[in-house]
């Protein structure tokens, strides 16, 4: 006890009071942080209102661009680079902007300024701009001059300054992880064809384990932001004794692909867009590829080649020995022209994998009215449980019910009334009953659905018509409902 | 006679010691964390002036996610909730609501509101849950999934929404919460720029009550008018500002709250899903996935980032705190307990050697030492065996220091993303602060040591917190 009482007391007080005066230290910091930034920011508002319209003129062509040039040359104060920057880069700017954009910064200096401090070349603050300026203290803490070189690269790539993709690759061996990654979203944004090898050669360092800071995910956001005709300089990649690189490689084209095919409903990949030697990879090796990822991931690349053995090969695919290699091909297919190739995915309907067979469904239900009557015809005849469930789920999924009890109430006992049989048998019965409680004018249907199903041993169904005998205004509906209760009724004490 | 004197002298030697350690640990650590999370949330609030959002959302690696709300009897909000969560800018993003089998109108609300039909759709049960009831979705809004299930409590209500969930990466979203729009694009970030597998990314809950919300969007901050939610909000920056951030730092990330974190689904799967076993499942999982990782031998990593912005509705009364305390304590022993091989376990690094004892020492049992040092200390003084100025000053002392870390927090919070534009809510905000040991501290404390008392006694059941609904 003498040791808590005597020493310690004064410890306590002494650490009382330090305490005391740090909450009044930390409240003064808050204030005066607060007051600063309001400063600053009435500082950028009055800047703004004076040169934010300037620069978008001179970016848009309302104003001649030398006259725009000398007013923003006007701006004075010890943090105008970070103005100037500020201001210039505040929106994105659209395709047509960029070319006087980029002018502009490159006149006003900036881009020799990013440039340089890419490379590592800052400009060392004062003692005094360091206390005062947070940028002044970036630029005084060398440990913090990582964030104005990757601000830099940054700035680079928002206006695509193709002439300084050289840095850009240099900057891929900082040894910053920050500065790597925003080089790579530079080079990307910019898509100069001589940078895409060395971002290759990252994708293999990051896959090969030999780069750790950069991920496989973001490098290869950039590679699949490159225009199509840079596939072919992934031929060696394709080929790689790494089966993971093999993968991403493959993986990386068919994500272009996709990309150049979005919209485009016949495209095709032909000597003009793709490299042979590429199709031949696609067509010959990666379809037969020891890691089924990249099997996977060929099948979709595969289906836009024009040439004869691309369905043969899809077709091979589809009949894989692993699921997701079955699963990618099917998706593949989601195309018209394989709309004569139904039968073969309509084997798919009954794939041991129920991914493979949801796939097979909505590839098939894809190819609009014909893909429908396939999966109809599908339905009403397998016996398979599974492929049946599977079915039934996109039925309803896709909002099918309505129009198939329209058609049955319209045809009577055609195919759709087949359908809603089949699916009442499975128990499938509550997008139905919804349909024919939702709302008013729904007498037709009603009637219809009654006089088919009204005697259906399905639990809902009979609720519904419950209901629908005591409750139902329409005599006619309210009759029909009554009879097939009193039949139902018959049979059960039968 | 005189041995039980001894006895008892001894004893209360024994319990000052603890006292001060419990003080000097738990303080030490917090201003630790305190330091660290001042350096790392200024700096990477820096960073993000070059992390551009564009990139993801327009990425095509991106990977697509399923936000999985489960709700039991939420009718007062789940509408705005839902609606938030549509309008959430993700380029791939589905909504999966769970219904735990509301007794009020709950599904109802939603099916109106949304126009949503039954359907009888396929469920794999994965992961063992209650029976689903039905599934209802409209055809013209397919990224909308409402899946009404027998209750079978919040754990049971995620692993069926994780059996529904389609795509590589869930978000778990209470349904009292509200996204800002770009909250899942930030949230992803680390797990799209990590060169390793992200398989938990959690983000910042802050108190919504006093704001204003329109559409299910939060359009003004402000603090709310009483006093309790207000220190709620100093709790909130305090605990997500410094707490989470330091102990990701430092690679002992051991809670995530589950109101609004991305999980790897697939590994989730692995780990056994959401338990029932404790209270605070979120909790639990983020230990499971710890042990899971260890005993597999995998790279795993969790991130926090103090960014992506889920605002939650938090208790306005006395009783909805008390039991929302109760329940996190108990919550927190019983996963401690659940775990506890990883207490001093090197295998489990930073988790097993700093963070799972900390957590039992300072945040578990210490809810313990500092209620009973309440009533302790005082004897001593009576009996003459402390100083009655060494306990003032050092009631003192706590006092201020806890007010330094909670100042400490707002100042981070004004360092980075200052939120409470108001000069007059920053004011109130310091403080309520500096107030926030004086009376609140004690009445929190109180409900953590009758949590402490039921994990003790075997009371573990979920104590329902209702909301009153701050939407308007």
């Amino acid at each position: 006890m003498p040791f808590l009482i005597e020493n310690v007391t004064k410890v306590v007080l002494a650490l009382f009071v330090l305490a005391v005066l740090g909450n009044f230290f930390l409240i003064a910091v808050v204030f005066l942080r607060r007051r600063r930034r309001q400063k600053y920011f009435s500082r950028v508002d009055a800047l703004r209102e004076r040169y934010g319209s300037i620069i978008a003129g001179v970016i848009s062509g309302c104003i001649a661009y030398p006259d725009g040039l000398d007013e923003l040359r006007q701006i004075s104060s010890p943090d105008r680079l970070f103005m100037l920057e500020r201001l210039c880069l505040e929106k994105k700017p659209t395709l047509e902007e960029e070319p006087l954009l980029r002018r502009l910064c490159e006149d006003l200096g900036l881009v020799k300024i990013w440039q340089q401090r890419l490379m590592g070349r800052i400009d060392q603050a004062s003692l005094r701009e360091a206390l005062i300026n947070p940028q002044g203290l970036l630029r005084r803490v060398k440990f913090l001059h990582f964030l104005i070189r990757s601000k830099s690269a940054e700035s680079l790539g928002l206006i695509r300054h193709e002439p300084s993709w050289p840095l850009l690759v240099k900057a891929l061996e900082d040894p910053n992880p920050d500065i790597q990654m925003v080089a790579v979203r530079a080079l990307a944004a910019i898509h100069h064809p001589g940078s895409f090898l060395p971002l290759t050669e990252q994708l293999h360092k990051a896959v090969l384990g030999s780069s750790s800071s950069l991920s496989v995910r973001a490098v290869k956001a950039a590679l699949v932001s490159f225009p199509l005709q840079s596939a072919a300089e992934l031929g060696p990649s394709l080929r790689h004794p790494n089966s993971r690189v093999r993968f991403l490689a493959t993986d990386i084209i068919k994500e272009m692909v996709e990309a150049e095919a979005s919209g485009k409903t016949d495209f095709r990949l032909d000597r003009n867009n793709f490299d042979e030697e590429t199709a031949g990879i696609f067509l010959t090796d990666l379809p037969f590829d020891s890691n089924p990822d990249v099997r996977a991931r060929a099948a979709p690349v595969i289906t836009f080649l024009d040439d004869p053995r691309a369905a043969s090969t899809l077709f091979t695919l589809l009949e894989d020995s692993v699921w997701f290699v079955r699963l990618h091909a099917v998706r593949s297919m989601a195309r018209h022209r394989f709309l004569s190739a139904g039968d073969r995915i309509a084997r798919a309907l009954t794939d041991a994998n129920w991914r493979v067979r949801e796939a097979a469904v909505r590839t098939l239900r894809g190819f609009g009215r014909p893909g429908l009557d396939l999966l109809t015809s599908h339905f009403l005849a397998t016996r398979d449980r599974y492929s049946r469930e599977q079915v039934a789920d996109e039925f309803q999924r896709v909002g099918l019910i309505p129009e198939l009890l329209m058609r049955c109430a319209e045809t009577g006992n055609g195919r759709e009334t087949a359908v809603l049989r089949n699916m009442a048998e499975m128990g499938k019965t509550s997008y139905m009953i919804s349909v024919l409680e939702d709302g008013e004018g729904k007498g037709k249907l009603r009637k219809s659905f009654l006089r088919q199903f009204g005697r259906y041993p399905d639990p809902q169904i009979h609720q519904w018509v419950e209901q629908v005998a005591v409750k139902e205004p329409d005599v006619d509906v309210r009759s029909l409902a009554q009879e097939a209760l009193a039949a139902t009724q018959q049979r059960g004490e039968g | 006679m005189e041995l039980w004197r001894q006895i008892f002298i001894h004893g209360m030697d024994m319990f000052n010691l603890l006292i001060v350690s419990y003080f000097f640990i738990g303080n030490g650590v917090y201003t630790l964390l305190m330091v660290l999370s001042l350096a790392t949330v200024w700096l990477y609030n820096r960073r993000l002036s070059y992390q551009d959002m564009d990139e993801i959302r327009e990425s095509p690696v991106t990977p697509p996610v399923t936000i999985v709300i489960p709700a039991w009897n939420e009718e007062q909000i789940i509408l705005e909730t839902t609606t938030s969560t549509l309008q959430t800018d993700y380029p791939e993003l589905e909504v999966v609501v769970v219904d735990d089998g509301s007794t009020d109108s709950t599904l109802a609300r939603l099916i109106n509101h949304f126009h949503l039909v039954k359907m009888d759709l396929i469920y794999r049960p994965h992961i063992p849950t209650q029976a689903v009831r039905g599934f209802y979705m409209n055809p013209e809004m397919p990224n909308l999934l409402v899946v009404s299930k027998e209750s079978g409590g919040k754990p049971d209500a995620l692993n069926a929404g994780i059996n529904v969930c389609r795509t590589p990466y869930f978000c778990t979203l209470d349904s009292d919460s509200i996204l800002e729009r770009d909250a899942l694009l930030r949230l992803m970030r680390p797990v799209i720029h990590s060169p390793v597998n992200t398989v938990v990314s959690g983000g910042i809950v802050r108190v919504m009550n006093g704001c204003q919300i329109r559409d299910g969007r939060v359009t003004e901050v402000a603090l709310p008018k009483s006093s309790l939610e207000r220190f709620q909000v100093v709790e909130y920056l305090r605990s997500f500002l410094f707490g989470r951030t330091g102990w990701d730092l430092l690679g002992g990330t051991l809670i995530v709250s589950g109101a609004f974190a991305v999980f790897h689904r697939e590994t989730v799967m692995e780990a056994g899903g959401f338990a029932h076993d404790t209270v605070t499942e979120d909790m639990d999982l983020i230990v499971q996935l710890h042990h899971w990782a260890a005993g597999n031998k995998r790279r795993i990593r969790m991130s926090f980032t103090s960014d992506p912005v889920c605002w939650t509705e938090c208790p306005a009364t006395l009783k909805m705190l008390g039991k929302q305390r109760r329940r996190w304590q108990l919550g927190l022993c019983q996963t401690l307990w659940k775990h506890s091989e990883m207490l001093f376990n090197r295998k489990y690094g930073m988790v097993g050697t700093f963070s799972f004892p900390f957590h039992l020492y300072v945040e578990a049992l210490g809810a313990v030492v500092e209620f009973l040092g309440y009533f302790m200390v005082p004897l001593a003084i009576i009996f003459g065996m402390v100083p009655a100025m060494l306990y003032l000053l050092f009631v003192l002392l706590s006092l201020a220091y806890g007010g330094l870390l909670s100042i400490g927090a707002v100042l981070l919070e004004e360092l980075t993303y200052r939120r409470y534009p108001a000069y007059g809510d920053l004011a109130r905000l310091l403080w309520f602060a500096f107030i926030e040991n004086l009376g609140y501290r004690q009445l929190v404390l109180y409900y953590r040591f009758e949590g402490v008392v039921r994990f003790l006694t075997g009371s573990w059941r979920w104590e329902k917190v209702t909301h009153v609904g701050v939407t308007q």
